[in-house]
């Protein structure tokens, strides 16, 4: 029966064997290194508060991921600069969005 | 010759340690290998009911303790095999009666008197787990194919491996391969990959084991079962010999290659 569901281009409910390796590969992580989940939230906040001080970012935009496809866990924190500087070349022509195809090439030229 | 201590543990409860202990030392003592099985289970004892031989305890881990009695006599001999004997846990007590330097004195003891010594831990990873595991020369894992199972079993390594314990092996427990064909059971390599520990075997769920333990009989005695046959092997193992796994259909072989075929289409 779900064969022929198949057959007519029906989707297959997701079997759960694959989500369970997935979560328990998650669980497992944070267990061994004594992590809780929930202090994932705590760690952005106060990371965010501490990088603040020095640099132009968005608490909500902190990304922390915990990495566990190699032999080494590893927990990335990925933190999107804002940036002061005005842009630049074809990203000028875009954000000022009316510009003729003429200038828009000339800002190309000149880069 | 020194003979072997090995404590079978999991952490998760009812996973199947003492089905296994009590069917891997019957399959050792067949084998001709003077053997023990040891409960250490105080207060929730089980191995001897398992066993079928819950009425003829006269003592216990907690006699031999508490210095009530000598440990030759606590011993209970099976009689269906002259080789396989058993030392019960108390059932009046709990595991704070005994302690791992006590534990360690009697599994001195035992490694001079047996082939092999099995201990049977409890669940858990506290006293009884302690007691279970200080004078084991070898530990092996018993886990399910379930996200509970596996995630204790990853614990319980651990605290192992932290106990200096180096060899360390695991048993996939209550296997159902029609699951696994189907995506809704972890499979095997799955479970190697997460855990990271040797495989010694893998048992596949079977109902004559239900059965065994009403009869107080033991699968890997009495039967050709795929469960018997596959804790023979497991003792196999244990002695050297290169047995392969039970050849158990977890992948879905000609139906896989059909689906793939459809999907490249």
């Amino acid at each position: 029966m779900k064969f022929l569901l198949k057959l007519f281009g029906q989707a297959l409910p997701e079997t759960s064997a694959p989500r369970a390796k997935e979560r328990l590969k998650l669980a497992l992580t944070y267990d061994r290194n004594g992590l809780e989940q929930g202090m994932v939230e705590q760690l952005r906040g106060e990371l965010s508060r501490v990088m603040a001080k020095h640099l132009a970012i968005k608490a909500e935009e902190i990304q922390i991921d915990i990495d566990h496809s190699a032999e080494l866990d590893k927990l990335i924190a990925s933190v999107p600069l804002r940036s002061a500087r005005r842009p630049r070349g074809a990203a000028a022509v875009s954000s000022a969005g009316a510009k003729t195809t003429a200038g828009a090439k000339k800002a190309a030229k000149r880069r | 010759m020194a003979g072997r201590v090995i404590t079978v543990t999991s952490g998760k409860g009812g996973v199947g340690k003492t089905t296994f202990s009590a069917n891997v030392s019957a399959a050792l003592a067949e084998l001709g290998k003077k053997t023990v099985a040891v409960d250490t289970d105080v207060g929730l004892r089980n191995l001897d009911i398992i066993m079928g031989l819950e009425n003829r305890i006269v003592y216990d881990l907690v006699d031999v303790v508490e210095g009530r009695c000598r440990l030759q006599k606590s011993l209970i001999r099976d009689k269906r095999v002259a080789t396989l004997h058993l030392l019960p846990a108390a059932q009046t007590r709990d595991k704070s009666a005994v302690s791992p330097d006590a534990m360690e004195k009697i599994c001195a003891e035992l490694r001079q008197m047996f082939d092999f010594t099995i201990i049977d831990s409890p669940a858990g990873i506290e006293r009884g787990f302690q007691n279970a595991v200080i004078g084991a020369d070898e530990v092996i894992i018993i886990t399910t194919p379930h996200v509970s199972a596996i995630r204790d079993a990853d614990r319980v390594i651990g605290l192992v491996e932290a106990a200096d314990k180096q060899h360390i092996r695991l048993v996939i427990n209550r296997l159902q391969p029609a699951l696994v064909r189907r995506g809704d059971m972890l499979d095997i390599p799955d479970m190697l990959d997460i855990l990271a520990v040797e495989p010694l075997g893998i048992i596949p769920e079977d109902e004559t084991i239900v059965i065994s333990s009403n009869r107080g009989e033991l699968a890997a005695l009495t039967n050709t079962s795929p469960a018997g046959q596959a804790y023979k092997n497991i003792a196999r193992r244990l002695l050297g010999e290169e047995v392969p796994f039970l050849p158990l259909e977890t992948s879905r072989g000609w139906l896989q290659w059909l689906t793939r075929l459809f999907k490249s289409n």
